[in-house]
């Protein structure tokens, strides 16, 4: 229920259009049960005029009966084009919504999602709360209101004839929607749960094919994806069996209405107190009022999937971000002075990641941090960028603490390679531009020219143009890397993070990027993250870090004169 | 109907001869559809006689008994005819989404994974789960209703032309109209619905690529810009879909304009013929109750012309998948050779990803020895993740053999050599599940004791041990979770747990820190013993305990030997050698 009241608020920017389809398809509906009806009662009255040899109007009955043909057709049309604009607007607009939603919870919350689910989620679920509004909330404010007006018709006649209508309205309208409903809701639920489970095991089986066929595996991702496919038709299979009872049960209905209105009105016209037009009309207006109810029980079937989408949307729409953002911001620093002291940081259910974190950047200063894999460097990048809140110690950004400042900001002065860089579904061009989308040819050029990747780009037919991403080039690893690079640089902001910069990379290349890098990072804050030895002699500190500590500080020399482990962790290389 | 004027398209004959797997099925929902529609004749003439006894000859319910009893068991029929039948169109539908979809999967399992370059996963994802999603009205709705359609009307008008032949006379007349102007519009739609199809699926992969991008967007500052766009391309959808639905619409407008007009024309025309006692109320009465039942099937085609256009669409991407090219498969796979001692020749390897792109391998001889180490080394793009991946038979060679033991490769069964391999990729690929599922990727029925004592010599054992919830751990899709390191030894450990003759690593310890290296390649070294290793390697450092370098440049060997003796030999090897580590 609250979902619902959720879902008719976020409708409710939308209302103008909702109310407009609502009142429109009033209208087309009175338009044809009033065909029906008064076409019956037309041709009886003139049936018995003619045996009876009675004089009779017989002109505004016929233009009745035309206008209501017309008004119904051309009304059918503007519901159905006030409807579906009225719900893809809301379509439209529901998935900014949940953008705007998720978009403060990446990358720190949405780790847990896989893709494919993630995937499933956002767009097929919204999808399917299109069956909220057009298939739900329309048809049964419409049933609603449609159906009082029809009974308080029917009592004008004949209280009996509207009692009896009314109650098989109801079972039509209600009962039979309500059992249909729930009956399907466990089935509907799982066709939601499981089409997701089998987007993920399809996504799944498709990007790990190479270790699925390695390890001899794929019969069992096939075996999977069939099972979850079976499970899936079978569940459709079940709603599709009610939607088969609630259409034969409204049809059902609908000619008992005619029968019991027939069985109601005999008597009647035998006793004088009906006319025989009368019957005909009132027994025509009982079956075709059911068609008011006719979307009802397919609309309640789809009910239990809707809701489990609508449930599954909110859920992650009110999941709270990872950093909380300030109140009243404070305005942009001058010079990025970052400043961490003591820092700590854990995530929820382990132990800590980082301790007792001290770190320096300043404007033309260059720092690496080495250490093992798992000993929390790209943590530290997330805590730097405002992705993850620390727990404890003090990070200060020109003297002030860095929750002061907002996550824009603080990011505005930072640019990024990181260690899984990610393309997007565009050209390279778009790619690069996402960074700074008002920078020009020759900067975007100069950029890609100082990572190494320029040449490489314009031997494309395409260039810059050349699509990327899923569905682009096939780019190496390091091409994806270098183009990375190219982005952060285009950015071209005072504090410059590199994670792994140089892997896969080979050596002599790695060396003249770091030496074109460390040329442009004159007079910016540098800090890079690396496994690899190239460079660190250029850098004025070099971290050591080993379980989320910094273990060891100084310049690559001291290091290696003074640190044992240092010197063994570069022996390999030499 | 729409066969003698449409042409039909390619995929929808493929679609077409789909239907022949369920012809029985299908043939029994039209069968119970056509008996719906007896049944609905029957009743109509019922209650017009009944209504023309009380009306006209003032009769009773005594009189009119049999016929009021009649009614209620006839409605009754109909509605279960209806419930059956839409069971039984359903399962028609259902039988062919299921075969369609496995069919799918199966056919990009046997192309193999190269066939997916570029990582189109989650385009093809959509087309395998929403594609075949969207044929089901084709088979469940449009197709038993386009024989409905042929004998339902048919029989109404032969039940009409005894008691009103004017009446049947504007039926005849105004039915053809309706598939004519549904034709005539949906023809348009049709290629309007192409696109939309387009916009669609570009529409999804636009949301999934931002949303899987976020982060990156995030660094950037341009998450918020993008909200933007998103804005602007759902309206794009909008636009697209709405310009559909306004020829559908269209088309139903002019179906309901021909069917309800006729209905209100006869009307008006019955009535003034029973002024003029021209006619018999009861046959009247019939006529008015038929009327709108002979255009209704007529009418419930547009809407279901809208799912065959929808079925359409998807099915050209559909078919376009099950068409992905295929290497030419022995019939009878050649059984395997014993494999120890393990001889691998590749001889005069050439391979390249498309007829027109240009050779990744070209040329490659290479032998590899039983227990022999052999390193491979070269600039990237060199074909080295290329040799290896026609190594575990992902790809076969354009030209040349892969022999194994003197067997052509291209000839065996490949799971059964792929059993002998055992392969570490440059980027392993973890699945949504556990650790414990993921380590025993190969040997599904491992015991606890094996994984964890595979954990421990791929050295994660330690971290795993830390974790609370130990193998059990839920890990999301590419290793969501875990740093790089931990995924590259959770990858490290399958291959501990498969006991294979021949082991291929591609840059095994690319990303690891100098002391997880030592602790990887101590690992390795263990492993090694007794077997056949071909290592793509990419520090120099790695290379001294080999037996061989190969190093490689343009698909093609240019040398190979020694460490030591390459090292001296003042080739590409000793250039990358001096640039100091790593190749």
């Amino acid at each position: 229920m609250r979902d619902i009241l959720r879902l008719l608020k976020l409708a409710w920017p939308y209302r103008a259009w909702l109310s407009a389809a609502l009142g429109l398809s009033l209208v087309t509906l009175f338009a044809n049960v009033g065909l029906l009806a008064l076409s019956g009662w037309f041709i009886a009255a003139m049936a018995l005029a003619g045996i009876n040899g009675t004089p009779i109007n017989y002109h505004y009955p016929a233009a009745g009966i035309r206008t209501l043909a017309i008004g119904r057709t051309l009304g059918r049309y503007a519901e159905r084009v006030v409807s579906h604009q009225a719900s893809l607007r809301l379509l439209a607009g529901l998935r900014v919504w949940i953008y705007r939603r998720i978009e403060p919870l990446a990358p720190a919350r949405l780790e847990s999602y896989a893709s494919g689910d993630l995937l499933s989620r956002i767009r097929a679920d919204i999808d399917s709360l299109d069956n909220f509004y057009l298939r739900l909330l329309a048809p049964v404010l419409t049933a609603l209101c449609s159906s009082l007006l029809f009974i308080l018709f029917l009592w004008y006649f004949n209280s009996a004839v509207a009692l009896a209508t009314g109650a098989l309205l109801l079972a039509a309208g209600g009962f039979l929607p309500l059992a249909v409903h729930l009956l399907g809701r466990k089935p509907g639920a799982r066709v939601t749960q499981t089409s997701a489970e089998l987007r993920t095991a399809v996504v799944d089986g498709l990007r790990g094919m190479e270790e699925l066929l390695a390890y001899g595996a794929a019969g069992r991702q096939k075996e999977r994806v069939v099972e979850l496919n079976r499970r899936l038709l079978a569940d459709q299979a079940r709603l599709a069996g009610l939607a088969g009872v609630s259409a034969g049960g409204v049809g059902l209905c609908s000619g008992l209405a005619l029968w019991l209105a027939l069985v109601i009105s005999i008597p009647l016209v035998r006793a004088g107190s009906l006319t025989g037009p009368q019957m005909v009309m009132l027994a025509l207006f009982c079956q075709a009022a059911f068609e008011a109810v006719l979307p009802l029980p397919p609309a309640f079937r789809l009910l239990g999937q809707t809701l489990a989408a609508a449930r599954r949307i909110f859920s992650l729409a009110d999941e709270t971000p990872a950093v909380k953002e300030p109140r009243e911001p404070a305005q942009l620093p001058e010079t990025p002075l970052l400043t961490l002291r003591g820092v700590g940081f854990s995530y929820s259910d382990s132990a800590a990641t980082l301790v007792g974190i001290d770190l320096d950047l300043a404007p033309g200063r260059k720092v690496a941090v080495v250490g093992t894999s798992g000993a929390g460097k790209s943590t530290l990048l997330a805590l730097l960028l405002r992705f993850r809140e620390y727990d404890s110690g003090s990070m200060t950004m020109a003297g002030r603490e860095i929750r002061e400042y907002d996550g824009e900001t603080v990011r505005r002065l930072m640019a990024v390679a990181s260690q899984q860089p990610f393309l997007f579904n565009a050209t390279l061009r778009e790619n690069l531009l996402i960074a700074r989308p008002e920078a020009s040819e020759e900067e975007m050029i100069a950029a890609a020219d100082i990572a190494g990747v320029h040449d490489e780009i314009a031997a494309f037919a395409q260039g810059y143009d050349t699509p990327a991403g899923e569905g682009g080039v096939k780019l190496s690893g390091g091409q994806i890397r270098r183009l990375a690079i190219a982005r952060a640089i285009l950015k071209d902001s005072p504090v410059l993070l590199l994670d792994e910069p140089t892997e896969g990379v080979d050596a002599s290349a790695a060396r003249s990027l770091l030496e074109r890098v460390f040329s442009f990072a004159e007079g910016r804050a540098l800090l890079v993250i690396t496994h690899s030895r190239i460079g660190l002699e250029a850098m004025d500190e070099v971290l050591l870090m080993d379980e989320g500590r910094i273990v060891e500080r100084g310049s690559h020399a001291e290091l290696l004169a003074r640190s044992r482990r240092y010197r063994d962790m570069w022996e390999l290389d030499d | 109907m729409s066969e003698d004027i449409t042409e039909k398209p390619a995929p929808e004959q493929r679609l077409n001869l789909l239907k022949n797997r369920v012809k029985p099925t299908l043939l029994l929902a039209v069968g119970l559809g056509i008996a719906s529609g007896f049944v609905l004749i029957a009743q109509a003439l019922i209650v017009a006689g009944l209504v023309h006894r009380v009306m006209i000859d003032g009769s009773g319910y005594r009189e009119v008994l049999p016929q009021l009893l009649w009614l209620p068991p006839l409605m009754l029929a109909r509605a279960g005819l209806s419930w059956i039948s839409e069971r039984v169109a359903f399962a028609a539908s259902a039988t062919i989404r299921q075969e369609v979809r496995n069919d799918l999967f199966q056919r990009l399992l046997d192309a193999g994974p190269l066939q997916l370059k570029g990582d189109r996963a989650g385009e093809v994802a959509t087309v395998i789960v929403d594609g075949v999603e969207a044929l089901e009205g084709y088979y469940s709705r449009y197709l038993p209703h386009l024989a409905v359609m042929a004998v339902v009307p048919l029989s109404i008008l032969a039940a009409v032309v005894p008691a009103d032949w004017i009446s049947a006379g504007i039926m005849l007349f105004s039915a053809p109209f309706i598939p004519f102007f549904t034709i005539l519009i949906g023809r348009g739609a049709e290629r309007l619905n192409q696109r939309q199809w387009q916009t669609l699926a570009r529409l999804g992969g636009y949301f999934l690529d931002r949303v899987n991008g976020l982060a990156t967007l995030r660094m950037f500052n341009a998450s918020r810009r993008e909200a933007e766009m998103i804005a602007r391309i759902s309206d794009d959808y909008r636009r697209a879909t709405m310009s559909v639905l306004y020829m559908a619409f269209l088309s139903a407008l002019v179906l309901e304009f021909f069917a309800t007009v006729s209905v209100a024309l006869m009307a008006v025309v019955i009535g003034f013929r029973l002024l003029k006692g021209g006619m018999a109320f009861q046959d009247g009465f019939t006529v008015l109750l038929l009327a709108p039942e002979f255009y209704l099937p007529l009418r419930l085609m547009g809407n279901y012309y809208h799912a065959r256009m929808e079925a359409i669409g998807a099915a050209e991407r559909i078919f376009n998948l099950l068409d992905t090219p295929l290497a030419p498969r022995p019939a009878a796979p050649h059984p395997l050779p014993p494999v120890s001692p393990l001889r691998i020749c590749l001889e005069d390897v050439c391979f390249r990803y498309s007829p027109d792109s240009p050779p990744v391998i070209d040329g490659v001889t290479l032998n590899l020895a039983q227990g022999e180490r052999v390193a491979l080394v070269g600039p990237s793009g060199a074909g080295k993740s290329t040799l290896a991946a026609l190594l575990l038979g992902f790809a076969l060679p354009e030209q040349g053999r892969v022999l194994i033991n003197g067997v052509d490769l291209a000839q065996c069964d490949l799971d059964q050599w792929r059993r002998h391999v055992a392969w570490v990729p440059q980027s392993p690929h973890l699945f949504h599940g556990t650790i414990g599922d993921n380590i025993r990727l190969g040997r599904q029925d491992a015991t606890d004791t094996d994984v964890l004592q595979a954990a421990s010599r791929a050295r994660c054992g330690e971290f795993i041990a830390r974790l609370p919830q130990g193998l059990d751990t839920v890990i999301g899709e590419q290793g969501a979770g875990l740093s790089g390191g931990q995924a590259r030894r959770i990858a490290l450990a399958r291959v501990f747990l498969k006991d294979s003759p021949l082991i291929i690593t591609d840059e095994p310890t690319a990303g690891l820190d100098a002391h997880s290296e030592t602790l990887v390649r101590e690992a390795l070294g263990e492993l090694a013993q007794g077997r056949t290793v071909l290592s793509i390697a990419h520090r120099l450092a790695t290379l001294e305990d080999t037996d061989r370098v190969v190093v490689m440049s343009g698909g093609r060997i240019i040398e190979q030997g020694h460490y030591d003796d390459l090292k001296g030999a003042g080739g590409l090897f000793a250039r990358m050698a001096a640039a100091g580590e790593g190749a």
